[in-house]
């Protein structure tokens, strides 16, 4: 792939905008609370754009077109079964709780509804998480510009590195969430194109219905046992391991996108975010995946849509995306691609870097550290924390460059974490009999158990590091029964601790347990104000499509 | 400048300026044939028609609630 001139423009004019953005919101930034939590003040079309934007990071963008080349159609269970239905779960019966309790983070709400131990627990593991998961992306992003464009890996790190730093650090969360929805628009209007090119030489939808295997065109066929599928999973480690635990975990207590749901003007906007943003996400297979099933139908009608191996000499899938654009796009629109990629890399880490020095100032550092300073004192907190944050996402981009493994290692133990937090949430806001003992132990034996679960299975060679009692078909499988079994202990236990313990008062938990929080009447009564009914029509499209692709 | 605060009028321009490269680029070099018309010209059109609908929004003060 060789880029020209035009190419270069049009990545240095996207730079130019985002360094630009941060420069113009620079003077609207005073305080801590307008840096961290841009005031609560951005309107709604803003928000719900930036809240799927802040989850379209490389692992997205590059990640699904992989999966939709290797898993085909079943791919689309991450968006119409994982995240439609936990966004509208989120707007409609957990937002009033994390708005309504006035909490700054998702860690704060876990130390008004519990303790401060869980609240510390939640916020140091978060942000380590969100800090290596920045430094990851870096890395990702600076590999594929080196292997693709032939760009040196430490111009790569600091220029990426550097542009975040500056747009980050002078509009702090405002100019992360602008830039997120310019880096939306980016990336579909990129890719756009990308999809109509690769379908049109398909021969169309029935060029693909010609020249793809059948068992990639179904998303609900041969879902009776993981070995009749693709994806190598059975409908109940779907449904309950991605569609419940996983899904849920994420979209509902990840500080990372809830953050862009929690800063909108009022509680009404605040539900309605994340309901607006499922309508793009239930579309944006359309970008991610399809380009992968294209693939699939390019490579037996042409030669040169072969994807290269990797180190372990497998397919590598991850170059789909790459491949499609260095095939199918000249020069010109070639840099825009281009640019969506490094968009996408870019807004990823943004997204972790701004959660990051959020939950580090306010969960922390005045927590732990300095309570009771001035605005302005946080301010400077905030805007230190960010440097940090990129200093260390930089030093993690080389160490991954070194010890690829210790990589892999991270995201498993982070993987561990997460997985049985929705059950401390769920439990947390819709049982008031839920202790902060409780939450802290179950917590804890929900992460031991997912280490332990890992330890016990293997799948595609990974895991069955204490012995190997079972072998799943895939990895993703192993994925979503580790999720499942890590949520059910982390129930059991919460629920069996709660009994023996003594519960928080129940007047200290009005606004943060849903049976002692007043409802909310809706005063417009306007229909597309209202989450609930937004919610219900977003769902019913999904079962249609579901229906449609079975 | 309280305009480049309005998201809508900064993504209109970028969009615009894109669109406006990519046409200028097909146009004096127009080697780009992927189909029957060139991929450039109907993505610059695309990007111009969007960048001015943004902009034209930005006018309007009507989503910004």
């Amino acid at each position: 792939m060789k880029l020209e001139l035009i190419d270069y423009l049009v990545i240095a004019v996207y730079f130019l905008f985002v360094v630009t953005i941060g420069y113009v919101l620079k003077k609207k930034i005073k305080t801590g609370n307008d840096f961290l939590m841009s005031n609560r003040s951005i309107p709604l079309w803003i928000t719900s754009l930036a809240f799927i934007s802040a989850n379209l990071g490389a692992q997205e963008v590059l990640g699904m077109a992989a999966n939709g080349a290797k898993y085909g159609l079943y791919s689309v269970h991450f968006y119409w079964m994982g995240a439609a239905v936990a966004m509208i779960f989120l707007g409609v019966f957990m937002m009033p709780f994390y708005y309504g309790s006035k909490a700054r983070s998702v860690p704060e709400y876990l130390a008004m509804r519990y303790d401060e131990k869980t609240r510390g627990f939640n916020a140091i593991t978060f942000a380590v998480m969100t800090v290596f998961s920045s430094g990851i992306s870096l890395y990702a992003l600076a590999m594929l510009l080196n292997i693709i464009l032939g760009w040196d890996f430490n111009v790569s790190v600091f220029l990426a590195a550097g542009i975040v730093l500056i747009y980050t650090f002078l509009g702090g969360l405002t100019s992360a969430v602008y830039n997120e929805v310019l880096q939306f628009f980016l990336i579909v209007l990129g890719i756009a194109p990308l999809v109509y090119i690769g379908m049109h030489k398909a021969g169309g939808w029935h060029g693909i219905m010609q020249n793809v295997d059948d068992a990639k065109l179904h998303i609900w066929k041969g879902m009776a046992h993981a070995s009749t599928n693709p994806m190598g999973v059975d409908a109940f480690s779907l449904v309950f391991g991605l569609g419940f635990v996983l899904a849920f975990g994420y979209w509902c207590t990840d500080f990372l996108v809830v953050q862009r749901a929690m800063i909108s003007k009022n509680l009404n906007s605040a539900q309605r975010t994340p309901v607006i943003a499922s309508v793009p996400k239930i579309l944006m297979p359309i970008i991610v995946i399809l380009p992968g099933i294209i693939l699939l139908a390019l490579q037996k009608q042409f030669t040169g849509f072969e994807l290269p191996l990797n180190a372990d000499g497998q397919t590598d899938y991850n170059m789909t995306m790459p491949l499609l654009l260095a095939k199918l796009y000249p020069n010109g629109i070639l840099g825009v691609g281009i640019t969506a990629l490094i968009a996408s890399f870019m807004s990823g880490m943004a997204g972790n870097v701004t959660a990051f020095n959020t939950v580090f100032t306010f969960d922390i550092y005045q927590s732990y550290i300095k309570k009771n300073a001035s605005e302005k004192h946080y301010l400077y907190v905030g805007k230190g924390t960010t440097i940090i944050g990129i200093l260390i996402s930089i030093a993690t981009a080389y160490v991954a460059r070194s010890f690829n493994s210790i990589m892999d290692l991270l995201q498993l133990v982070f993987s561990f974490v997460n997985a049985p937090l929705f059950a401390t949430f769920f439990l947390g806001m819709f049982w008031k009999r839920t202790t902060a003992n409780g939450a802290f132990y179950g917590l804890l034996s929900g992460t031991v158990a997912a280490a332990i679960t890992h330890g016990l299975t293997t799948a595609e060679g990974k895991g069955g590091w204490i012995a190997n009692i079972h072998t799943f078909y895939s990895g993703t499988s192993q994925a979503f029964n580790i999720a499942g079994i890590a949520f059910i202990v982390c129930f059991i236990v919460t629920f069996l601790v709660s009994l023996f313990t003594e519960p928080k008062p129940e007047n200290t938990l009005v606004g943060l347990v849903y049976s002692l929080t007043p409802r909310q009447k809706d005063k417009t009564r306007i229909w597309y104000k209202n989450p609930l009914v937004l919610g219900v029509i977003v769902l019913l499209i999904t079962f249609i499509l579901n229906i449609i692709f079975y | 400048m309280k305009k480049l605060l309005d998201l809508r009028f900064v993504i209109g321009i970028f969009f615009a300026v894109v669109g406006a490269l990519l046409l200028i680029y097909d146009l004096t070099t127009g080697q780009n044939k992927m189909m029957d018309t060139s991929v450039n010209i109907w993505s610059a059109v695309l990007f111009l028609v969007f960048g001015a609908g943004m902009i034209v929004l930005s006018y309007t003060n009507k989503i910004n609630e």
